[in-house]
This record gives C-alpha cells, sequence and structure tokens, in this order.
C-alpha cells in the first residue's frame, strides 16, 4: 500500500474522530487537529516527488469495496492530483496553525476541529479518489462541512451577520445570519450535485464502470452513443453543474457571497483557497477526457465545443460580474468574498477556452497555474483580512484606515497579496492571469475575451481601494478610539506567519516564475489523465497582450489611487452620492444586480406560495375534503335521501303498502266476482271457453 | 439454504403469543423489559443469519402449513428482505426502549386530561403484536400469509392510535383503519383473482428457494393487466403515494411518538418491497410496461410531499409529509426496474428507517422534555441547551438527504443512477433532470430549513428552559444513528447481495 497516498487523505478524518473523542480536553483537542493536518502536508510531499519520479508519472492503487458499482476505495494521483493535493495539504496545514490562535476561546472549537479536519479529509479524497463514487463522496463530505462551518455560529448575533442589518433591496432583506448562510450553501450546491450524480449514473449506464481513468480508457462508449442521440451536451451541462454550483458560477454565485459569515479562517481555507476550487479541478480532472472523446468520436466534437463554450461564456461573465460588486462593497471580508468567485470565473474561461484553442494544454495550465497562484494570495489576504477585523472590531473598511501605522508586517503582507490579485509583474498572480487572457483571445470568443480584459482593469481598482481604505486613508473615528485606549496592535505570531509567508510566496515564486516556470508547467501537465501527447510551455509575452493588461492595471489601479488617494478624486466620490442616477448604479452594484432579491421574489417566494395555496386550497380543500368531507357527505346524503325518497316512499311503500293494496285490491276485485250465482260462473266459463277457441283458431 | 425449524416463523410468532400475557404484568418496568427482550428475538434471528450466510443465498423455514389451493406458507430471508427484516428489528427494539420514558410522559399527561387508557402492559401488547406482524409481513412467502400478517399489523397500529394518539384520535384511527383496508382489499381482490385461478397464492417457491417469476401469465389474457393494477393500487394506497397519501398526514402525525417513528419508515415502505417481490415477480410485462407511469408517479410524489412538508408548522406533521415524499423516492427507484435503482429504493427503506426513526423520536423528545412543544414556530436557538438532541436530528435529516457519511447517501446514488438508466432509455434525460433538481431541492430545503428553525437562530421562549434530554430517551436514539454511520462505511454487505439477487431476477 502506498503509505503516503492514503495517510494524506485519512489522517485528517482521523484527526477529526480525535477532536470528537478528545473533547473535554481542550488544547490537547486542537494541537492533535492541527497535527492531523501536519501529518497530511508532509505526506502530501513525497507523493507528489514520487509521482513525478515514477516512468508512468502516477500512483494508482485501490481496494474494492462495493465491487458490484465498481467502487473501490482508491487513488489516481497524476501530477494534476499530486500537485493539487500538495496545495490543499499545506493550505490547511498553514490555515489550521492560524486558526489555533484565532479560534481560541470559541466555545463551539469541538465542532470546528471536527468539521475543519473532516473538510480537509473530504478535500483530499475528492483530489486524489480514483473512482467517481469516492469522489463524490469527498465532494458532499466538503459540502457538509462547509454548510456547518458557515453556520459555526449559528445563534445568529447581528454581529455575526454578513450584510447591513436593515437593508432591503426590493424589500428582500440583504443582511444574512450564519444559520440562513449555511442553509444556503448546502442548497444551492446540492442543486447542482443532483446534476453531477444523474452524469455518474449515466457514465455508468455506458460503460459499466466508475472508475475514472477507465472512463478516459472507454471514452467512445459512453461518448458515441450519447453524440448521436444529441444528449452529449446536455449530459456535459449536467455532468458539470455540480462543478459550476461549488466553484459558485452564476447562476449559483449568491451563496459564496453569504458564506461569508462563517470564521475568518474557515472563509479563507474553504471558501477561497480550497473547496471552491474543487469546480475547477472537477473541469482540469475531466476536461482533457471530454478532449478525447471529442478527437476520438467525430458526432461528439461540435457538442463538445458547444460545451467549452459555454463554460468560457459563463466563466468570463462570472469575472465581470463580481468583480463589479466588489467595486463598491463595504465589508472587508464581502470584497474578498466577490473578487473569489471573479477569480473562479477566469479559471473556467481559461478552461472553457482551453477546449476551443489549438493547444488545450495551455489553456489547462492557465486554469490550473492560476488556480495555485489565487489559492496562495487569497488565503494570505484572507487571513490577513480575519486579523485586521479583529483589530478593529468591525467589519467594515470605512471602520478602518491607517492602520499601516499599526498593523505593518499586516499591511505589507496585504500589500504584495494585493499586487498579486491586481496582476501586477512580476508577481505570480500576473503570470497566471496573462496567460487566461491569452487563451482567452485565442478561442476567438469576443465576448469572454473582453469580460477577461475589463475585470483586470476592476480588479486592479478594486483591490487597491480596499488595500488604500484599509491601511493608507486618513484614520475612521473607529480607529482612533481604538489607538486611544491602546487596543490596536498587530496580530500576534501565529496568526501573521502563516499569512506573511504566504504572501511571501507568491512574490517569490513571481520573480523566479520565468526561471522555473517551464519545468514546473510541464511537471504539471505532462501524463495527466486524458492528455496524451507531450507538451513543453514556454514562458513567453506577446507584447500586445502585455501592453492591454498593464494598460487595463494602470487604468483601475489610478482610478482607485485617484479616486481615495487626492482631494479632487475623493469630492468625485462625494459627489457620485449626490448624483441620482450614479448612486443608483451604484445601489444596483451595491445589492449585487438585485438577483439575490429576484431569487427571493420569484424562486424563494414562488415554492414558498405553491406550498401555502397548495397545502391550503389544494391538499387540504380537494384532496382531504374529496376524502373525507365530499365522500361521507355524499354518502351521508345518499343515505338520508336514500331512506326519505326510495327506501320509504319506494321500496317501502312498494312491499309493505303498494302490494299489499294490490292484494287488497285483487282480492276484493276476486270476491266481486265471487257472487255466488251459477248462472254467472257459467256465463264467464263460455266467455272464456270462446276466447281460448279464437285464440287457438287465430294462431 | 432450508432451515431444519421454522426458525423464523417462531421468531416472528412466539413473541407475539407471549405478548398476549403482557396485560397481566401490572409493573411497568417488568413489561418494558419483558418486551424488549422478546422484541430481540426476532431481530437476533435475522441479524444472525444473515450474517451467517453474509445474503449469499436466500434462507428459508422449511414449509409450515401448506394447502392446495392457497399454497405452501414459509419464510425467507434473503438479500432483499434482509434489509427491512433488519431495519424493523432494529427500530422496533430501540423504540421499545425510547417507549418507557415516553410513555410514562403520555401516560401522565393523559391522566391531566382525564382520560384513562389502558395501561403498560397493553401498550407493549399492542406494540408487540404491531411490530412482529410487520416483521411476519416482510418474511412471507405468499400472498395469503402475506395478507394475514398485514392486517395482524393494522388492528394494533389502529389500537394504539385510538387509546394513546392525539387530537382527535378515535376518529383518526378509525380512519386509518378504514384507508389502509381499502388498500388491502385491493391488493386482496387482485390477489385472489390471481390466486383462484392458477391455482396457488405463492410468489416466492420456498422448497427450490426461487421467485415464481412470470406467475402471472397462467392468468388469462385479458385479466392480467386489470388484476396486476389491482394489486398496484392496493399497494399505492400502503405506501401513500400522491393522490391516495391524505390519510398519512393524520395517522403519523397524531399516533403516539414510538408508534408513528414505527409507522411512518417501517409500515408503509412495506409496500415498496412488496412491488418488487409480489408485484414485478408476478407480472414482470404489465409491471414494465407500467414502469414509466409510476417513475411520473413517483417524481410528482416527491414533488408533492416536498412542497407539503414545506407548508407545515407541526413538525410531526411535517414529518408524515416528508414520508410520502420519501416514498416518492422509493418508487422511483423501484420504476427504473433496473438492478440499482431496486437495490436503492431497499436501501432506502433502511435509510429511511433509520433517519426517519431519528427525527420521530426528536419529535418525542421535545413533546416529552418542553410540555408538548410540536410547533416549529414556537422553537428556534434549541442548540446550545440540546447540543445531543440536535446532532441527533442532523444525522436523521442527513439520512433522508443522502448526505454522507450517512447511508442515505448510497441509497440516493443508487437510486439516481438506475434513473439515469431510465432516462437515458426513455429519452427524457432532461425533464427528468429538471423534475429531480425540484424534488432534491425540494427535500433539502424542508430539512434543512426546519433544522434551522428548530435548532439555530436566537433563543426562542421555549429554549429558555430546555435542557438536555434525558439519557433514557437519547441512548436508543444514539445506537439507531450509530447504525446508519456505521452502514454508510460497510454498504458493500447490503448491497452487493441485493444486486446479484435483482440483476438474476431482472435478467429472468
Amino acid at each position: 500500500m502506498n503509505v503516503w497516498a492514503f495517510s494524506t487523505w485519512l489522517v485528517p478524518y482521523i484527526g477529526a474522530l480525535l477532536a470528537l473523542l478528545l473533547r473535554k480536553l481542550g488544547k490537547v483537542r486542537d494541537v492533535i487537529a492541527v497535527l492531523a493536518l501536519a501529518v497530511s502536508a508532509f505526506s502530501s510531499i513525497p507523493l507528489l516527488m514520487e509521482v513525478l519520479s515514477s516512468p508512468e508519472r502516477v500512483v494508482h492503487e485501490s481496494f474494492p469495496w462495493i465491487p458490484s458499482l465498481t467502487v473501490n476505495v482508491g487513488v489516481y494521483v497524476d501530477p494534476l492530483a499530486g500537485w493539487m493535493a500538495l496545495i490543499v495539504a499545506w493550505l490547511s496545514f498553514l490555515i489550521g496553525v492560524y486558526s489555533f490562535k484565532y479560534m481560541e476561546h470559541d466555545p463551539g472549537l469541538t465542532r470546528y476541529w471536527f468539521f475543519f479536519d473532516f473538510f480537509v479529509g473530504s478535500m483530499l479524497l475528492l483530489v486524489l479518489a480514483d473512482n467517481l463514487l469516492l469522489m463524490f463522496l469527498g465532494w458532499e463530505g466538503t459540502g457538509l462541512a462547509s454548510y456547518s462551518l458557515i453556520g459555526h455560529w449559528f445563534t445568529d448575533e447581528d454581529e455575526k451577520c454578513v450584510g447591513d442589518i436593515g437593508r432591503k433591496a426590493l424589500g428582500v432583506p440583504m443582511w444574512f445570519t450564519p444559520s440562513h448562510s449555511g442553509l444556503r450553501a448546502l442548497v444551492f450546491t446540492r442543486l447542482g450535485d443532483v446534476g453531477f450524480i444523474l452524469g455518474i449514473g449515466t457514465l455508468y449506464y455506458f460503460t459499466g464502470t466508475l472508475s475514472i481513468p477507465a472512463i478516459a480508457e472507454h471514452v467512445g462508449e459512453w461518448a458515441a452513443p450519447l453524440a448521436k442521440s444529441g444528449l452529449l451536451f446536455p449530459f456535459l451541462l449536467a455532468f458539470s453543474l455540480g462543478a459550476f454550483a461549488k466553484s459558485a458560477q452564476f447562476p449559483f454565485h449568491e451563496w459564496l457571497v453569504t458564506a461569508m459569515t462563517g470564521p475568518t479562517s474557515v472563509s479563507a481555507l474553504i471558501h477561497a483557497a480550497t473547496m471552491v476550487k474543487a469546480g475547477v479541478y472537477f473541469l482540469l480532472r475531466f476536461s482533457p477526457i471530454f478532449m478525447l472523446a471529442a478527437h476520438e468520436v467525430e458526432a461528439a466534437a461540435p457538442q463538445v465545443h458547444a460545451f467549452f463554450a459555454t463554460v468560457a461564456l459563463i466563466g468570463g461573465f462570472t469575472a465581470f460580474f463580481m468583480a463589479t460588486q466588489a467595486l463598491v462593497a463595504r465589508e472587508l471580508k464581502l470584497i474578498l468574498a466577490f473578487s473569489t468567485a471573479s477569480q473562479l470565473g477566469y479559471m473556467f474561461l481559461a478552461l472553457g477556452s482551453a477546449g476551443l484553442i489549438h493547444e488545450f494544454p495551455l489553456g489547462f495550465l492557465a486554469g490550473f497555474s492560476h488556480l495555485m497562484s489565487h489559492a496562495i494570495f487569497k488565503a494570505s489576504l484572507f487571513l490577513a483580512a480575519g486579523a485586521m477585523i479583529h483589530a478593529v472590531e468591525s467589519k467594515y473598511v470605512d471602520d478602518m484606515g491607517g492602520l499601516s501605522k499599526y498593523m505593518k508586517w499586516t499591511f505589507l503582507s496585504m500589500a504584495i497579496a494585493v499586487l498579486s490579485l491586481s496582476g501586477v509583474p512580476p508577481l505570480m498572480g500576473f503570470w497566471s492571469k496573462d496567460t487566461i487572457i491569452e487563451v482567452a483571445k485565442e478561442s476567438g470568443m469576443l465576448l469572454p475575451y473582453l469580460f477577461g480584459v475589463v475585470t483586470a482593469a476592476l480588479t486592479a481598482f478594486y483591490s487597491l481601494r480596499m488595500l488604500i481604505k484599509a491601511f493608507l486613508f486618513e484614520e475612521s473615528e473607529n480607529v482612533r478610539h481604538l489607538v486611544e485606549h491602546h487596543h490596536l496592535h498587530e496580530a500576534p505570531g501565529l496568526m501573521l506567519i502563516p499569512y506573511l509567508s504566504l504572501a511571501l510566496a507568491s512574490l517569490l515564486i513571481g520573480v523566479v516564475w520565468p526561471v522555473i516556470g517551464p519545468g514546473l508547467l510541464e511537471s504539471m501537465v505532462n501524463h495527466v489523465l486524458g492528455i496524451e501527447e507531450a507538451f513543453h510551455p514556454e514562458i513567453h509575452l506577446d507584447p500586445a497582450l502585455l501592453a492591454t493588461s498593464l494598460t487595463m492595471v494602470a487604468i483601475g489601479m489610478g482610478t482607485a489611487w485617484y479616486l481615495y488617494m487626492t482631494r479632487s478624486g475623493l469630492q468625485v466620490v462625494t459627489s457620485i452620492q449626490e448624483n441620482k442616477v450614479l448612486k443608483s448604479l451604484q445601489d444596483f452594484l451595491y445589492d449585487r444586480w438585485y438577483i439575490n432579491s429576484i431569487y427571493y421574489l420569484v424562486i424563494v417566494n414562488g415554492f414558498l406560495a405553491v406550498s401555502r395555496l397548495g397545502y391550503k386550497y389544494f391538499d387540504t380543500l380537494i384532496i382531504d375534503g374529496f376524502y373525507h368531507r365530499f365522500i361521507p357527505w355524499i354518502t351521508e346524503r345518499a343515505s338520508t335521501l336514500g331512506f326519505a325518497k326510495f327506501e320509504t316512499p319506494i321500496i317501502d311503500e312498494t312491499y309493505h303498502n303498494r302490494i299489499v293494496k294490490l292484494f287488497l285490491k285483487v282480492g276484493s276485485a276476486v270476491r266481486k266476482l265471487q257472487t255466488g250465482k251459477i248462472n254467472h260462473y257459467l256465463l264467464i266459463f263460455i266467455l272464456g271457453l270462446v276466447l281460448i277457441l279464437i285464440y287457438l283458431v287465430w294462431v | 439454504m432450508i432451515l431444519p425449524i421454522p426458525v423464523l416463523f417462531l421468531s416472528v410468532v412466539i413473541p407475539m403469543v407471549i405478548s398476549l400475557a403482557l396485560p397481566f404484568v401490572k409493573d411497568k418496568k417488568t413489561a418494558a423489559y419483558i418486551s424488549i427482550l422478546l422484541l430481540a428475538i426476532p431481530f437476533a434471528v435475522v441479524v444472525a443469519l444473515s450474517a451467517m450466510t453474509m445474503l449469499r443465498e436466500p434462507i428459508a423455514d422449511p414449509v409450515f402449513f401448506s394447502d392446495p389451493s392457497l399454497g405452501k406458507f414459509s419464510m425467507l430471508l434473503d438479500s432483499l428482505s434482509a434489509p427491512l427484516a433488519i431495519s424493523i428489528g432494529l427500530v422496533t427494539t430501540m423504540v421499545a426502549w425510547y417507549s418507557v420514558p415516553y410513555m410514562e410522559h403520555r401516560f401522565q399527561e393523559m391522566e391531566e386530561e382525564k382520560t384513562n387508557p389502558p395501561g403498560w402492559g397493553v401498550y407493549y401488547m399492542l406494540y408487540i403484536m404491531f411490530s412482529t406482524a410487520m416483521m411476519g409481513t416482510v418474511l412471507s412467502t405468499n400472498l395469503i400469509e402475506f395478507y394475514l400478517f398485514l392486517e395482524v399489523s393494522l388492528l394494533p397500529s389502529f389500537l394504539l392510535i385510538a387509546f394513546y394518539g392525539y387530537g382527535k384520535r378515535e376518529r383518526i384511527a378509525l380512519l386509518y383503519l378504514i384507508w389502509t383496508h381499502v388498500g388491502a382489499l385491493a391488493f386482496l381482490v387482485g390477489s385472489l383473482a390471481l390466486g383462484l385461478t392458477v391455482g396457488t397464492f405463492d410468489y416466492y417457491d420456498p422448497v427450490n428457494l426461487k421467485p415464481l417469476l412470470g406467475l402471472g401469465d397462467l392468468l388469462p389474457t385479458a385479466m392480467r393487466l386489470s388484476v396486476a393494477v389491482a394489486i398496484l393500487i392496493g399497494l399505492f394506497v400502503k405506501m401513500a403515494v400522491f393522490g391516495v397519501h391524505i390519510w398519512l398526514p393524520y395517522a403519523h402525525a397524531e399516533a403516539p411518538t414510538p408508534v408513528s417513528a414505527l409507522l411512518s419508515p417501517n409500515l408503509i415502505g412495506i409496500a415498496g418491497y412488496a412491488l418488487i417481490r409480489i408485484a414485478y415477480v408476478l407480472f414482470p410485462e404489465q409491471f414494465s410496461s407500467l414502469a414509466p407511469y409510476m417513475l411520473g408517479l413517483g417524481l410528482l410524489t416527491i414533488i408533492y410531499g416536498g412542497l407539503m412538508a414545506l407548508a407545515q408548522d407541526d413538525f410531526k406533521r411535517l414529518l408524515a409529509y416528508s414520508s410520502v415524499s420519501q416514498m416518492g423516492y422509493l418508487l422511483v427507484g423501484i420504476s427504473t426496474v433496473t438492478a440499482l435503482g431496486m437495490a436503492g429504493a431497499l436501501l432506502h427503506y433502511t435509510a429511511h428507517a433509520v433517519g426517519k426513526a431519528l427525527l420521530f423520536t426528536t419529535a418525542g423528545v421535545l413533546i416529552a422534555e418542553l410540555h408538548g412543544l410540536r410547533s416549529i414556530s414556537k422553537m428556534g436557538g434549541l442548540a446550545p441547551k440540546m447540543p445531543i438532541t440536535a446532532a441527533l436530528a442532523l444525522i436523521g435529516f442527513m439520512h433522508i438527504t443522502g448526505i454522507p457519511p450517512s447511508l442515505g447517501l448510497w441509497s440516493e446514488v443508487l437510486i439516481l443512477t438506475g434513473v439515469a438508466n431510465a432516462a437515458v432509455k426513455l429519452n427524457a434525460f432532461f425533464p427528468i433532470l429538471i423534475l429531480l433538481l425540484i424534488g432534491i431541492g425540494l427535500s433539502t430545503a424542508y430539512s434543512f430549513v426546519t433544522m434551522k428553525r428548530m435548532f439555530y437562530g436566537p433563543e426562542s421562549e421555549a429554549a429558555k428552559h430546555a435542557k438536555e434530554a434525558r439519557s433514557s430517551l437519547l441512548m436508543p436514539m444514539v445506537i439507531i444513528a450509530a447504525v446508519g454511520l456505521i452502514l454508510f462505511l460497510v454498504p458493500q454487505l447490503l448491497i452487493e447481495p441485493m444486486m446479484s439477487t435483482l440483476k438474476a431476477l431482472l435478467a429472468g
């Protein structure tokens, strides 16, 4: 048995169980939970080494679990899974260390650590699984952990909510309690999972296996019949529906925004660095296989293309659409959440474009490398944000300002991460984002490309705006108050070190990227399941494209600097508030394009209305009424009426009255005949005889 | 394997007979302990026999009654009946234990209302007859035998509702009795028409250990469909699918809570099992041709039950409607006429048994500990005060919505894999996907909305005085939950043998 592969995903589960068992032991429980994450992180290194050094570049090992369904407890670690596991395990460990300090004194720590470790185990399981159902198990496990951790503070105090308390848009409340947000996350993502599992079932129907490599190998078996019946496109969409929902792509994006009610460590790990990337990972895992289908089955190609075009379009739109909302957000974590969904949109754009361009691996790498770079700088941003919110005791950036003086290291860390997010060279974020825009351009689809370019400017704007408002702006009332009481200070080391080291990593990797990039990328793409031809990536910069993207970054950053750092700019900001049109545009963005409101007004209220009206008028009135009111009533009426109108006047009357009377009448008539006179009898006798004779003669 | 003596039959009948003496036991504790022990007998027998063979082959009693016109009476434990028998054994035994504190509360409450129901002995006698009769129904191999045990299960459950129920209990008990008899009657008419024509009422041959597949083909062609439909309608009424579901919310909501915990998951699901074991086996052709309509009916039931559940404020009534919806999942799985879907449906019987038993007992905990609290709008913020109850309820909801690590995940996966087969075959991939999105979306919504309304949020008036429930209420629930979680890890013990039996059955 490959110890490293199994310990990578199994030990966090064991850690979760231990956290539950050691719940009475306080700090010991916390240490054990973090240690389990450390074991996992340190196991992921030799695992990756083993994968990259093996001739086939794969570690594949499995033990049967449910043979009739071909479900194995097994790992399939190719370079994609190996790298992904490394990233997930290390981020989990670092954020675990941060949590150790950040969550100190929380009353629900047993629950926190249980679900934290349970999440890490599930996430790694979904990355390493060698068959679809095991992957689905991990997938669902992350959903459960996410639900529980978003609602960690389920007593729903006002200060734990997301959104401005009391604010409504189109009459729909725009603030969300932790328990409400957890519910939203679960319902939204489970909708996608229905498609995922139906897709798994379809694959199983055609191939009789759930093993992921086998599905890649027998690609014709499922792609050909599906393509012929025109079902391939709907199938691909359904199969990937879980990925769209998990990665918060439009129209499933809403859950991620409100997921920010969870502890910030959770937002960093689950809702920025790892779980929301599961959808991207899904596409990284399966889009090479979809490409194989397009190559091997002629009829499949147009449908596969249509699928990739859809992914690119949705990704591009999500990138743009979520970035616009980040422009006006006032809550630090919300800015980051919008940004996360927007960046996930970039990754979808990359993978969608990958399927449309000549060199698929180029798009694949664009998505994959952006996944990694984003995981690193976004985790850093969130962790720093957690420290800042903790320090200023407010979630609003307007309650910050001037923090650069009091939290120098946090400022440094945040500044690096912001530059990386904005795509400023030579940071890591620059390299990965630039490749995405390059492949989007190559895809030949204008709209997604434009979304990608414009979003670059928006990203630079909102990132710098956030940095300025928190650190460089004039000190807010709140900050001044805290300073007076000596409450404002730098984060403790256990919290600072994780995010500072992540920010520095983002910087350093970026600086040496031209040197290490090609080799690193090569190790990430070659021999990935479904990618058969060797690919030799190189770091090159297309001057026209570089100029475009740098111009965008400059526009974004310049605007932010002008608006928030110069006197005339600040006047412009004020005047926006006074201009009706601009103010309503701002509200439109602030209230998330009213999409949340529309969901509630149409879908939630729609179902509630159908449910209530259906219960009142259909179930109670018609169904219940029919069986338990109408049928008894009609029976009773029939019985009363029958008794009054039929039984008594007809039946009873006939038998006991009419017939009796008839007999009496007949009797009396007969009696009349019986006159006792012989000649009468004779007359009748003769008459009768005549009648009989006539009858006989006649006949 | 044919057993040397009718162990299964005896394990069902002996507790039933002994229970007749329970009314003479005056001490409630003694009555309770005897009852738990009696119920443990069939449970232990079923588990032991299943473990011995790993369900790789059918196990049957020797024929203990046979008649030239009725056929052979035997009892059968195979991979199809085992999930049901084990669930019934588990839930009835644990809930008998749970009944001790719960009925204590109920008796007190009824005393305050100045009603004097029959005492502990009668309660446990009826409880045991009800429980063992369900076990007998599931293990039967003959239509008359099946019908007799079903009847025996109906009468005690009727009396349990009439004696110890809530609300207008006499009326509701009567309603329950009439409805289930309407169903039973349709089933009986179909059975008689079949049995009297073909000369046997067997649906399983207990001597050669084979289902009598296609027995209905011995009927004249013109009769086949109508006989099959009569049997199906009878089972649909028992299962409470959309249209004939309306008796269920009354009965399951107003029954004494331990009885609800038996009625809801255990009793109604038996009809789903009978759809495979009886309806499909006797009329495979007719069944397959009706299956697409049944699939539609199942999807409708899932959605409709979910919608109605969402409108409820009474927790027990919500659970009752949820059971309607859950029966939709069983029907959908079975109507795919695939080994996957059918195995999923039978496994879902077990998952639902665990989940719904946990949820009804949760309702019972709140009733017993918080002065008859049933209205969801009066709950809220209970989790900090009752963390274990909240965790158990969450595990219950996870079972009925198929979230790991609960057994419900596997049943959902199997059912949906079966549905994917049917959807591709029927060329209705897209409409079925949409209906499933709505149905599963609704199930998730009503489950977790309820979880939130009951346990999360600010402290309600009721939560102010709440504290964690007595361990005598919680222990049986913890065991039920543990079984569900453990079965999640070893589902293959049930799935493997089921799949091979069903594949053989469907192959003819």
